[in-house]
Protein backbone atom coordinates (compact mmCIF):
# COMPACT_ATOMS: atom_id res chain seq x y z
CA UNK A 1 0.00 0.00 0.00
CA UNK A 2 1.57 3.15 -1.13
CA UNK A 3 1.23 6.16 1.63
CA UNK A 4 0.66 9.78 0.70
CA UNK A 5 4.26 11.39 1.49
CA UNK A 6 2.42 14.61 1.19
CA UNK A 7 0.98 14.55 4.36
CA UNK A 8 4.08 14.35 5.86
CA UNK A 9 5.34 17.80 4.75
CA UNK A 10 4.53 21.52 5.26
CA UNK A 11 3.27 20.89 8.79
CA UNK A 12 4.18 20.63 12.66
CA UNK A 13 5.80 17.55 14.38
CA UNK A 14 5.36 16.18 17.63
CA UNK A 15 6.71 13.49 18.91
CA UNK A 16 6.71 10.61 21.33
CA UNK A 17 8.96 7.39 22.36
CA UNK A 18 7.39 5.81 19.42
CA UNK A 19 5.39 8.02 16.77
CA UNK A 20 5.50 11.31 15.25
CA UNK A 21 2.32 12.97 14.79
CA UNK A 22 1.78 15.27 11.77
CA UNK A 23 -0.20 18.84 11.90
CA UNK A 24 -1.10 19.97 8.80
CA UNK A 25 -3.59 23.51 9.65
CA UNK A 26 -4.05 24.42 6.26
CA UNK A 27 -5.93 20.81 5.67
CA UNK A 28 -8.07 21.17 8.96
CA UNK A 29 -11.98 21.32 8.34
CA UNK A 30 -12.59 21.30 12.27
CA UNK A 31 -14.55 18.29 12.21
CA UNK A 32 -13.52 18.14 16.10
CA UNK A 33 -12.98 14.48 16.13
CA UNK A 34 -9.62 15.07 17.91
CA UNK A 35 -10.25 17.24 20.71
CA UNK A 36 -13.60 15.41 21.61
CA UNK A 37 -12.06 11.67 21.97
CA UNK A 38 -8.58 12.95 23.51
CA UNK A 39 -8.84 16.42 24.82
CA UNK A 40 -5.78 15.02 27.10
CA UNK A 41 -3.48 15.42 24.02
CA UNK A 42 -5.65 17.56 21.15
CA UNK A 43 -6.57 21.07 23.36
CA UNK A 44 -6.78 24.17 20.96
CA UNK A 45 -6.50 26.00 23.68
CA UNK A 46 -2.83 25.18 24.78
CA UNK A 47 0.06 26.03 23.50
CA UNK A 48 1.45 23.80 21.78
CA UNK A 49 -2.03 21.92 21.24
CA UNK A 50 -0.79 18.89 20.95
CA UNK A 51 0.58 16.92 23.90
CA UNK A 52 1.93 13.52 23.39
CA UNK A 53 2.40 12.81 26.44
CA UNK A 54 -0.93 13.18 27.47
CA UNK A 55 -1.90 9.32 26.60
CA UNK A 56 -0.60 6.14 25.05
CA UNK A 57 0.50 5.86 21.89
CA UNK A 58 -1.91 3.04 20.92
CA UNK A 59 -4.95 5.70 21.96
CA UNK A 60 -2.94 8.65 19.94
CA UNK A 61 -3.19 6.67 16.74
CA UNK A 62 -6.52 5.61 17.35
CA UNK A 63 -7.73 9.07 17.69
CA UNK A 64 -5.25 10.14 14.72
CA UNK A 65 -7.00 7.30 12.43
CA UNK A 66 -10.47 9.40 13.23
CA UNK A 67 -8.97 12.53 11.35
CA UNK A 68 -11.46 12.63 8.19
CA UNK A 69 -8.72 14.95 6.45
CA UNK A 70 -5.23 14.92 5.94
CA UNK A 71 -4.59 17.38 8.68
CA UNK A 72 -3.88 14.78 11.41
CA UNK A 73 -1.03 11.86 10.27
CA UNK A 74 1.21 9.38 12.15
CA UNK A 75 4.34 7.46 11.82
CA UNK A 76 6.50 5.22 13.69
CA UNK A 77 9.53 6.42 14.85
CA UNK A 78 11.14 3.61 13.52
CA UNK A 79 11.02 3.50 9.53
CA UNK A 80 11.70 -0.09 9.78
CA UNK A 81 7.85 -0.45 11.52
CA UNK A 82 6.65 2.09 8.71
CA UNK A 83 7.47 -0.40 5.89
CA UNK A 84 5.35 -3.28 7.13
CA UNK A 85 1.65 -2.26 6.99
CA UNK A 86 -0.36 -3.54 10.12
CA UNK A 87 -3.84 -3.28 10.42
CA UNK A 88 -3.77 -0.42 12.28
CA UNK A 89 -2.40 1.12 9.23
CA UNK A 90 -4.71 -0.24 6.11
CA UNK A 91 -7.75 1.22 9.04
CA UNK A 92 -5.72 4.62 8.27
CA UNK A 93 -5.77 4.35 4.61
CA UNK A 94 -9.26 2.90 4.26
CA UNK A 95 -10.82 5.39 6.73
CA UNK A 96 -9.13 8.63 5.16
CA UNK A 97 -9.07 7.43 1.49
CA UNK A 98 -11.65 5.01 0.88
CA UNK A 99 -11.56 5.55 -3.38
CA UNK A 100 -8.01 3.14 -2.37
CA UNK A 101 -9.73 0.50 -0.91
CA UNK A 102 -13.09 -0.10 -2.82
CA UNK A 103 -12.26 1.31 -6.45
CA UNK A 104 -13.92 -1.54 -8.15
CA UNK A 105 -17.45 -0.64 -6.52
CA UNK A 106 -20.11 -0.14 -9.16
CA UNK A 107 -22.19 1.53 -6.91
CA UNK A 108 -19.84 3.95 -5.23
CA UNK A 109 -21.21 6.79 -7.62
CA UNK A 110 -24.32 6.31 -6.54
CA UNK A 111 -23.69 6.85 -2.92
CA UNK A 112 -25.96 9.64 -1.20
CA UNK A 113 -23.99 12.28 0.53
CA UNK A 114 -22.81 11.93 4.04
CA UNK A 115 -24.32 15.22 5.94
CA UNK A 116 -22.95 15.03 9.90
CA UNK A 117 -23.87 17.31 12.34
CA UNK A 118 -20.85 17.39 14.65
CA UNK A 119 -21.60 17.50 18.40
CA UNK A 120 -21.49 21.44 19.30
CA UNK A 121 -19.79 22.09 15.35
CA UNK A 122 -20.42 22.76 12.03
CA UNK A 123 -21.93 20.24 9.40
CA UNK A 124 -19.69 18.17 7.60
CA UNK A 125 -20.53 17.12 4.13
CA UNK A 126 -19.25 14.47 2.15
CA UNK A 127 -19.73 13.11 -1.32
CA UNK A 128 -20.27 14.65 -4.76
CA UNK A 129 -22.68 16.93 -4.65
CA UNK A 130 -23.60 20.83 -5.92
CA UNK A 131 -22.36 23.82 -4.00
CA UNK A 132 -24.18 27.14 -4.58
CA UNK A 133 -23.38 29.96 -2.14
CA UNK A 134 -22.88 33.63 -3.11
CA UNK A 135 -24.77 32.86 -6.37
CA UNK A 136 -21.52 30.77 -7.60
CA UNK A 137 -22.22 26.58 -8.43
CA UNK A 138 -19.22 23.95 -7.34
CA UNK A 139 -19.20 20.68 -8.44
CA UNK A 140 -17.56 18.54 -5.58
CA UNK A 141 -16.40 15.50 -6.74
CA UNK A 142 -15.28 12.53 -3.96
CA UNK A 143 -14.40 15.50 -1.20
CA UNK A 144 -15.29 17.19 2.04
CA UNK A 145 -16.39 20.71 2.94
CA UNK A 146 -17.21 22.25 6.69
CA UNK A 147 -20.05 24.75 6.93
CA UNK A 148 -20.63 26.63 9.73
CA UNK A 149 -23.79 26.14 12.46
CA UNK A 150 -22.44 28.53 15.21
CA UNK A 151 -22.88 32.01 12.71
CA UNK A 152 -19.84 33.40 14.51
CA UNK A 153 -17.05 32.22 11.22
CA UNK A 154 -15.18 34.90 10.09
CA UNK A 155 -15.18 32.70 6.57
CA UNK A 156 -18.75 32.06 5.96
CA UNK A 157 -20.61 29.66 4.98
CA UNK A 158 -17.40 27.18 5.72
CA UNK A 159 -16.78 26.53 9.42
CA UNK A 160 -13.34 28.42 10.94
CA UNK A 161 -13.25 26.26 13.93
CA UNK A 162 -14.33 29.51 15.97
CA UNK A 163 -17.52 27.66 17.39
CA UNK A 164 -14.85 26.24 20.58
CA UNK A 165 -14.25 29.64 21.39
CA UNK A 166 -17.01 30.99 21.03
CA UNK A 167 -19.30 28.26 23.32
CA UNK A 168 -21.51 27.17 20.93
CA UNK A 169 -23.73 24.61 22.03
CA UNK A 170 -26.14 22.44 19.62
CA UNK B 1 -16.64 3.71 -22.12
CA UNK B 2 -14.99 4.91 -18.94
CA UNK B 3 -18.35 6.78 -18.14
CA UNK B 4 -18.71 5.05 -14.80
CA UNK B 5 -15.82 6.91 -13.37
CA UNK B 6 -17.75 9.98 -13.49
CA UNK B 7 -18.90 10.86 -10.70
CA UNK B 8 -22.59 12.34 -10.41
CA UNK B 9 -23.82 14.87 -8.49
CA UNK B 10 -26.13 13.33 -5.76
CA UNK B 11 -27.54 16.28 -4.18
CA UNK B 12 -28.02 19.91 -4.15
CA UNK B 13 -26.65 21.92 -1.26
CA UNK B 14 -28.06 25.61 -1.15
CA UNK B 15 -26.18 28.16 1.19
CA UNK B 16 -28.95 30.56 1.22
CA UNK B 17 -27.81 34.09 1.96
CA UNK B 18 -29.13 34.82 5.60
CA UNK B 19 -30.87 31.71 5.93
CA UNK B 20 -30.09 28.08 6.69
CA UNK B 21 -28.56 25.72 4.22
CA UNK B 22 -31.01 23.85 2.48
CA UNK B 23 -29.94 20.38 1.03
CA UNK B 24 -31.80 18.14 -1.39
CA UNK B 25 -31.48 15.11 -3.03
CA UNK B 26 -29.78 11.50 -2.09
CA UNK B 27 -28.34 12.19 1.31
CA UNK B 28 -27.78 10.55 4.74
CA UNK B 29 -28.41 13.17 7.90
CA UNK B 30 -26.45 12.17 10.55
CA UNK B 31 -27.31 14.13 13.88
CA UNK B 32 -23.96 13.01 16.33
CA UNK B 33 -25.18 15.46 18.80
CA UNK B 34 -28.46 13.69 18.97
CA UNK B 35 -27.81 10.77 18.10
CA UNK B 36 -30.59 10.55 15.02
CA UNK B 37 -29.85 9.14 11.64
CA UNK B 38 -32.23 9.74 8.71
CA UNK B 39 -32.97 10.26 4.98
CA UNK B 40 -35.46 13.11 4.55
CA UNK B 41 -34.88 14.10 0.59
CA UNK B 42 -35.01 17.54 1.74
CA UNK B 43 -33.74 19.82 4.68
CA UNK B 44 -33.05 22.94 5.94
CA UNK B 45 -30.74 23.14 8.42
CA UNK B 46 -29.74 26.44 10.94
CA UNK B 47 -26.53 28.45 10.36
CA UNK B 48 -27.10 31.09 12.29
CA UNK B 49 -26.61 29.34 15.81
CA UNK B 50 -30.42 30.86 17.54
CA UNK B 51 -32.86 27.40 16.18
CA UNK B 52 -34.70 26.39 18.81
CA UNK B 53 -35.07 23.04 16.61
CA UNK B 54 -31.37 22.61 16.01
CA UNK B 55 -30.12 21.12 13.88
CA UNK B 56 -32.96 22.46 11.54
CA UNK B 57 -33.99 25.70 11.14
CA UNK B 58 -37.36 27.43 12.72
CA UNK B 59 -36.53 30.92 10.92
CA UNK B 60 -35.19 32.50 14.31
CA UNK B 61 -32.42 34.59 12.00
CA UNK B 62 -35.14 36.57 10.88
CA UNK B 63 -35.54 37.88 14.67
Amino acid sequence: MERNESQYSGGRRYKNNDITVYWKPSACIHASYCYRELLEVFDPSRRPWVDMNGSTTDKIIEVVNLCPTEALAWKWNDEEKNNSVGNDQLNHIKFRRPELMNSDDPDSKEQPVSVKIMADGPIVLKGNFTLSYNGTKKEIHDSMISICRCGVSDHMPFCDGQHRKAGFIG
Amino acid sequence: MDENKENKSQAIIEVIDFGPLKITGNFLLKDLQRDKEDSPGEVRLCRCGKSGNKPYCDESHKK
